[in-house]
């Protein structure tokens, strides 16, 4: 079997070009791109590291952002307050919604260009009334990745990056994944992409997917048009009208030559030696082998197979499924073992992927670059072992401040009871904080075509 | 022909978003109709009712008239009476007298009017009325109450107008106000698009400053929000607008009185389980308030779990992005 260090070269290899130039890189950078396994860092080298990265992030935005500049002023923290890694917990944590509260039109373009961080390259919108979708086209033309996800009623949450911290973003998402799926990833191999396509879309957990699609050979894509917010807005179940009546006619029949063709595509490969993985929202794998079950037909994938998933649990307005009854259908209906079957939890707002060990399905935390905290109803932090609010400071994040509290509910503890890796995770359940909008990729897509296939 | 300019100039005719608004909803009301008659059916039986809704007694006398009485006379944009909203009507100009207009200053008068709508009339959802009448019974919708501090204000000199929008709400408010009816709750589900709030706003210190009038300290605190004050937004907080649908205005416009009216038709069982609901939380709420300690300790307390505030945004123009070819 191939080590693990050459594993990994060959991976970097593979995605050389998301990593930075070596003399370009910065704390955050070393933290993200060095250690070899992310999850496997000694505890003090980690809490270095963590603390070098993150301190050069606070003070980067502490110096080119305004808003971020003021906001810390008004909590009276700046960047020489940060000493030692206790002082961590000092740094301002922006409160869940504000990225959601964005105006339109004009001042739409304005807004983003307000919370960005640093220079913006120049920016032509060559509308005078500007839709989301045509301004998030203008900044991506420019170089600045707009990508979101929304809550009910269409309320998007939209995060602006540079190519350089988009990068980094879909760097670390894949090095967790292959290297808590070691031995199983090889470049030439076959993968499909259950989320629209990264290369035509904005949504987020779909688009930093991209990368996928270099760091596997064959890639399949389930849905390849493009998705505007209108669209997502309309499957959420607001703005009925005729239009959203014909995009969702459309979509019922794109939706069943969807997972005809992943049937077939799985048909395919029964019998090859290649090896096969599919990414994206755990529904659409859902209703595949629903379909599969139908068909009357199971498969032995076996070891040859990988299923990656992320982006929330309901799978039906009335079904909501736990990743551990997840994992026994993958098992039964495509023979994939549980080891290879591995969620991820991430959001639109940060850069740091929580990706299940393959030993005890806990989410592992890329702690050389992501700190997780935990706060209690009062929005103070709580000790491991405890339930309470996600938040989190994420020192890629560099075209905005990526020092953030969510609407998610979570349990960090300091070790996993399972396997030895030595950073803290999160139980595998995450549920929204009570009084809190669900959200989700998985959940913009799954409104969509539910309604569509349950008719 | 003063008329239709009148129409025009005062804002009555509905804008573009909302007309745009009206046409969604009425299409999920008409979806719903034909989808299950049976649900109306539901919606017009009266029975059975848990519990019938008793007005509150109204909780202020209004002053006598009196015809010397000081009050703004202006024509313009913001100051003159508006539909619905006549501001110088005599129970209007009686309140406004008693609430210092032209003794204090307007933020002060701007704040009493807010304490005094806010505070003493609980909302009841019943069909649009000229404002004088809902001083004399005393409650009312949002818009009710809007006007009502809207009509105060103007009558004092101060300058104030409608935000509107159409909005989201936080799953807390929901389940009280909208889950009680399971009937409630799917037309809810079906008209996202159709439920518009609404706050005031007045002029203070050349300034437009918000007034959330619509629930009483009481209704807040029994769904564990902190107490609005004068200035305050509920936008962002727990009303979550569609973006795009928020609309400032001189008037209400035409039509929102005939949606009322119209849910009223439909479904007068489940407005009035509503409105028995909404009695229901002004009790539990003065509970909690008293089990907190009085007005101001609740509010510290809910204010902690709302937790930091927002950073702020100055939205400051970009060169770098420019707009048209
Ligand atoms: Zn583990």
């Amino acid at each position: 079997m191939l080590s693990y260090d050459q594993y990994l070269k060959n991976f970097d290899k593979c995605v050389s070009s998301y990593i930075p130039p070596y003399n370009s890189w910065t704390p955050a950078d070393e933290a993200l791109y060095k250690p070899k396994d992310l999850y496997r860092i000694p505890i003090k080298d980690a809490e270095e590291l963590q603390l070098k990265s993150l301190k050069f992030a606070f003070n980067y935005h502490y110096e080119k952002n305004k808003f971020y500049h003021d906001f810390c002023k008004e909590h009276k923290v700046e960047p020489n307050d940060i000493k030692n890694i206790s002082d961590l917990s000092k740094i301002p944590l922006i409160p869940d919604g504000f990225y959601k509260d964005y105006p339109h039109g004009k001042d739409f373009a304005t807004w983003l260009g307000n919370i960005y961080t640093g220079e913006l390259p120049k920016i032509v919108i060559p509308h005078t009334m500007p839709n989301y979708d045509q301004v998030i086209d203008a900044f991506s033309k420019a170089g600045v990745i707009v990508t979101y996800s929304s809550g009910t009623g269409g309320r998007h949450t939209f995060i602006p990056r540079d190519i350089r911290t988009f990068h980094s973003s879909e760097y670390a998402l894949a090095k967790c994944v292959v290297s808590m799926i070691y031995p199983f990833w090889e470049y030439d191999s076959g993968g499909y992409i259950l989320m629209p396509n990264p290369r035509k879309n904005f949504i987020y957990a779909g688009k930093a997917l991209e990368i996928y699609m270099d760091a596997v050979k064959n890639i399949q894509v389930a849905i390849d048009r493009h998705i505007n917010t209108e669209t997502i807005r309309i499957t959420m179940g607001i703005g009925k009208g005729i239009r959203s009546k014909f995009i969702r006619f459309a979509s019922k029949r794109v939706s069943k030559k969807m997972i005809k063709d992943i049937v077939s595509w799985l048909e395919h490969n029964k019998n090859s030696t290649e090896k096969i993985s599919m990414i994206g929202a755990p529904f659409i794998l859902y209703f595949v082998m629903k379909k599969i079950q139908d068909l009357g037909l199971t498969f032995d994938i076996g070891e040859r197979g990988a299923v990656v998933t992320g982006g929330g649990w309901k799978i039906h307005e009335q079904i909501r499924m736990t990743s551990s009854s997840f994992r026994k259908i993958v098992k039964e209906v495509l023979g994939i073992p549980e080891k290879f079957c591995l969620d991820a939890y991430g959001m639109v707002e940060g850069n740091g992927w929580m990706v299940q060990c393959p030993e005890g399905h806990y989410l592992h935390v890329p702690y050389s670059y992501f700190k997780p905290l935990v706060l209690d109803d009062e929005f103070n932090q709580v000790a491991y072992g405890e339930t309470g609010r996600f938040a989190f400071l994420d020192a890629i994040a560099m075209s905005y401040p990526g020092f953030i509290t969510t609407g998610d509910k979570v349990k960090l503890l300091e070790h996993c009871p399972v396997c030895d890796r030595p950073g803290p995770v999160l139980d595998p359940e995450v549920e929204r904080v009570k009084g809190a909008e669900t959200r989700g990729c998985a959940e913009e897509m799954r409104s969509m075509m539910t309604r569509d296939i349950g008719r | 022909m003063t008329f239709l300019r009148e129409i025009k100039e005062r804002e009555y005719l509905p804008n573009r978003t909302q007309i745009k608004l009206y046409s969604a909803g009425t299409f999920a009301v008409i979806k719903l109709f034909l989808k299950s008659p049976g649900d109306i059916k539901k919606l017009q039986q009266k029975e059975p009712l848990e519990k019938r809704y008793i007005r509150p007694p109204r909780e202020y006398e209004i002053p006598k008239f009196n015809n010397d009485t000081k009050y703004c006379k202006s024509d313009e944009k913001y100051l003159r009476p508006t539909l619905w909203c006549n501001c110088r009507a005599p129970e209007v100009i009686a309140l406004a007298n008693q609430l210092g207009a032209y003794r204090v200053s307007d933020r002060e008068f701007a704040e009493a009017a807010f304490h005094f709508v806010k505070e003493k009339m609980p909302l009841e959802i019943l069909p649009l009325n000229p404002v004088e009448e809902t001083f004399r019974r005393g409650t009312g919708t949002c818009f009710h109450l809007i006007t009502a501090f809207i009509a105060l204000c103007r009558a004092a000199g101060i300058k104030a107008r409608y935000k509107m929008f159409a909005m989201n709400m936080i799953q807390a408010w929901v389940d009280s106000t909208v889950a009680v009816d399971p009937v409630v709750k799917k037309w809810y589900d079906s008209m996202g698009y159709f439920m518009l709030e609404g706050e005031g706003e007045a002029y203070v210190d050349g300034k437009w400053v918000v007034a959330h009038v619509g629930p009483k300290a009481e209704r807040q605190a029994a769904n564990g929000i902190p107490i609005t004050k004068f200035g305050e937004d509920s936008i962002g907080v727990w009303f979550f607008p569609i973006p795009g649908t928020i609309m400032k205005m001189e008037s209400i416009p035409y039509g929102l009185g005939a949606l009322v009216k119209l849910a009223k038709l439909i479904a007068p069982g489940s407005m009035e389980r509503v409105n028995v609901s909404i009695q229901n939380q002004i009790e539990s709420g003065r509970k909690i308030i008293q089990e907190a300690g009085g007005l101001e300790a609740y509010d510290e307390m809910a204010r902690s779990k709302v937790g930091p505030k927002k950073p702020k945004i100055e939205m400051e123009g970009k060169g770098e992005i420019v707009f048209g070819e």
